[in-house]
């Protein structure tokens, strides 16, 4: 069977079928020109523009300058700079603009969302007055520099794995469910806050300062998102006005630290998105029949 | 047979009977066919359970269960140098000729074919399934392959799509890659004495109930069916853990009377829950080449499956009425196939697939394959390094040390335990029982 048979014209075309046993004429690793004819390079890729890019990058920038912000807000606090009345006021001014920010930019105004919100928030401030006494002394044991140490991590841990796309929070009735990186980050961050405070000398001190990061943690993400998706040229001045302000708190607080996130930010913003499309360059993306059919439709578990 | 014709073959797979499958039943079937042409088969596994040590199955097919036990999804832990003491017993005590391994995630199989190829043996490989290009699991799957393929004798894919998929995936030339399907034992499918009645028309569903065999599918397309046409049941066999969702849907469309669930189906029962029905529904998202569509189609049914992978080589179209993976047209094509249904005769199907698929065919197509691969020139170490070098900038040189090790180690086993000192095995003739497996 392994002689080659001459070509013939009464010879039948090669078919590639499995059935029927070895075709006649050809063996069984005959190769034929249809041979990888349904492979598919690079059908999925998307060709992406620098400049979109860079503006998709701003969303990351301005998320690391709240949390600097928080960072320096938490030094001040602990230098006795800024002191409990003044931290009260700042959290009022921020739960204040916050709401005023979801209510301009909501679609529709809805009074019972907004009642829903109320509620929610005033459950989640009394409930914090109740624990601050608790997490007042909830470190007492351990050294300030362990706690800096895991501050710093945590808060490392938190950028990393946050959810920069779109909020962990979301309004009542939002469609998709945040995803386990999203909450460790959250977690992460809500722990640091919690280990912040527990240095702090009062109750209301430690009410103040919790009431703050959380607002921050919980609720930044939110306010943003909805900022972008009403217009995403406020987006950008609120980002880099937001940008020039935690620059100057920087550069207030520490030359090296002002340094090293004014390079963060370029590093952010201008290389990574240079890099992205360098690297797209390389991509080698294969497919074909032989691929695991994708469900067109969603599985309700 | 003459003797030069005469090859001792070990076949080295980790699944392999107690279990259950496509590959399996691939191994056991051409294992058989070989014996009657002839041919020394040996078998290699690893336990199962208390199955260790030497066995022996019908036509005195030996099967070598090492003492090596599976650690994840039946198979044995990668240790790379581990199994090659027993390895070159076996390979030395059955003075074996040629080593086929089977399926590509089989770790005992690329074991084996690799401490063969250092040993200087001729391997053929067998790949049964298809992979992707990428998730994390494929790449690395992709290049253990490649490994293993870099210095294989000649390949076999079980379809064509399965070849390019291959050939794609370890850069083997494709004139080095067979395609040889499986068959199906047309004497153990046959369809049944008499013609069901059409009043009522039977759809059976035989499959795992996992993500990849379409499980989310049938949820879908079962109840649409059920509104479209009111003389349709539902035979689902079959466990895994999407049969609740299943069972769910059952519920909420109060199907109850009409889909019947009836759990795993033991291989052996697998016929006659077929031919309680008139047409079979696949629904795999994945698939090679599919033997359930073989067996079906040998059984009289008509079959509806998705056009995935291999299976729109596997059948005539006039036998197979094919849908894209989505539910809408899985309708339509039950909707047509049960249009169709009247001009089909079952024996009529059943006398077709005696000619399509034949496992003796198979052998004998396998036969060749073999004759190619001992064929082959001897290659010494340095002869074969290059290839794996070729293997990338890393991993290339990456597989070359392991390749030297290997070497190192096989000639101080060498030293340790000479050849001279394993005993051989002297060959039994046994008595051929020709009934085992249908000859056409």
């Amino acid at each position: 069977m392994e002689d080659k048979v001459e070509e013939s014209c009464s010879q039948p075309a090669w078919r590639k079928v499995a059935y029927g046993g070895m075709q006649p004429g050809y063996d069984d690793n005959y190769t034929d020109e249809s041979f990888l004819e349904g492979m598919v390079m690079n059908a999925n890729v998307v060709k992406r523009d620098i400049l979109k890019v860079m503006q998709d990058s701003v969303s990351i920038s301005q998320y690391l300058c709240i949390v600097v912000l928080v960072v320096c807000v938490w030094t001040y606090t602990l230098g006795s700079t800024i002191g409990e009345a003044n931290l009260l006021l700042l959290d009022v001014a921020l739960l204040g603009s916050g709401f005023l920010v979801l209510l301009l930019t909501a679609r529709r105004l809805s009074l019972y969302l907004l009642y829903h919100y109320i509620l929610n928030i005033s459950y989640f401030i009394c409930g914090l007055y109740i624990l601050a006494p608790i997490y007042n002394t909830l470190t007492r044991s351990i050294s300030s520099d362990s706690i800096w140490a895991l501050t710093v991590s945590l808060l490392i841990l938190h950028l990393f794995l946050h959810d920069y796309s779109g909020s962990t929070i979301k309004p009542p009735g939002a469609l998709n469910n945040p995803t386990l990186t999203s909450n460790i980050s959250l977690n992460a961050s809500i722990v640091a806050s919690v280990l912040i405070a527990s240095r702090l000398p009062s109750r209301l001190h430690v009410f103040a300062i919790v009431l703050f990061s959380l607002q921050v943690f919980l609720f930044a993400p939110l306010v943003t998102y909805c900022i972008k998706k009403y217009s995403f040229r406020l987006h950008l001045c609120f980002s880099f006005a937001l940008m020039l302000v935690t620059l100057a708190m920087v550069f207030m607080l520490n030359r090296m630290l002002f340094a090293f996130l004014l390079g963060l930010l370029v590093f952010v913003m201008v290389l990574c998105p240079y890099w992205l499309i360098k690297i797209q360059g390389y991509k080698f993306e294969i497919n074909g029949p032989w691929d695991e059919a994708k469900l067109c439709f969603d599985i309700k578990e | 047979m003459d003797e030069r014709r005469r090859h001792r073959i070990l076949m080295v797979s980790d699944f392999f009977y107690p279990n259950f499958g496509g590959v399996e039943n691939h191994i056991y079937y051409l294992s058989q066919c070989l014996l009657k042409l002839g041919h020394k088969v040996v078998v290699m596994t690893h336990a199962y359970g208390n199955r260790s040590g030497v066995r022996y199955m019908t036509g005195g097919l030996k099967v070598y269960y090492i003492p090596w036990k599976p650690f994840l999804m039946q198979n044995t832990l990668p240790t790379i140098y581990g199994t090659l003491p027993i390895i070159r017993t076996i390979l030395v005590r059955e003075r074996i000729s040629l080593v086929h391994g089977h399926q590509a995630f089989s770790t005992l199989c690329h074991e084996a074919l690799m401490h063969a190829r250092t040993m200087g043996y001729k391997v053929v490989f067998t790949d049964h399934s298809l992979y992707g290009f990428a998730d994390v699991g494929s790449i690395h799957m992709n290049k253990v392959l490649q490994f293993t393929l870099a210095d294989v004798n000649q390949a076999i894919c079980v379809s064509h799509t399965s070849k390019e998929n291959t050939v794609l995936r370890s850069g083997l030339p494709p004139e080095k890659v067979f395609v040889i399907p499986n068959a199906v034992d047309t004497a153990v499918f046959k369809p049944a004495p008499e013609r069901l009645s059409c009043h009522e028309i039977i759809i059976v569903v035989i499959s795992r109930l996992v993500y990849r065999k379409g499980a989310d599918l049938l949820v879908e397309v079962i109840p649409e069916v059920c509104r479209l046409h009111p003389n349709v049941r539902f035979i689902v066999g079959g466990d895994g853990p999407k049969r609740v969702r299943l069972e769910e849907m059952r519920e909420k469309h109060s199907l109850q009377d009409r889909v019947e669930m009836l759990g795993a189906v033991q291989h052996a029962q697998v016929r006659s829950v077929l031919i309680t029905g008139h047409i079979f529904l696949n629904s795999s998202l994945t698939e090679a080449f599919c033997i359930a569509i073989l067996e079906a189609a040998s059984c009289g049914l008509l079959t509806v499956s998705t056009r995935v992978g291999g299976v729109p080589e596997v059948l005539p179209d006039d036998m197979i009425v094919l849908a894209e993976p989505v539910p809408s047209d899985m309708v339509q094509a039950i909707k047509k196939a049960i249009h169709i249904l009247p001009s089909i005769d079952p024996q009529m199907m059943h006398l077709r697939m005696k000619g399509l698929y034949s496992w003796h065919d198979v052998a004998r197509r396998t036969e060749i394959v073999y004759d190619r691969a001992l064929s082959c020139s001897n290659e010494n170490l340095l002869q074969r390094l290059p290839r794996y070098l070729a293997c990338g900038a890393w991993a290339g040189k990456l597989f070359c040390v392991v390749m030297i090790i290997n070497f190192l180690l096989w000639h101080l086993l060498q030293v340790w335990k000479p050849t001279e000192d394993i005993e051989e095995v002297p060959d039994y003739v046994f008595p051929r029982h020709e009934e085992d497996i249908s000859s056409d």
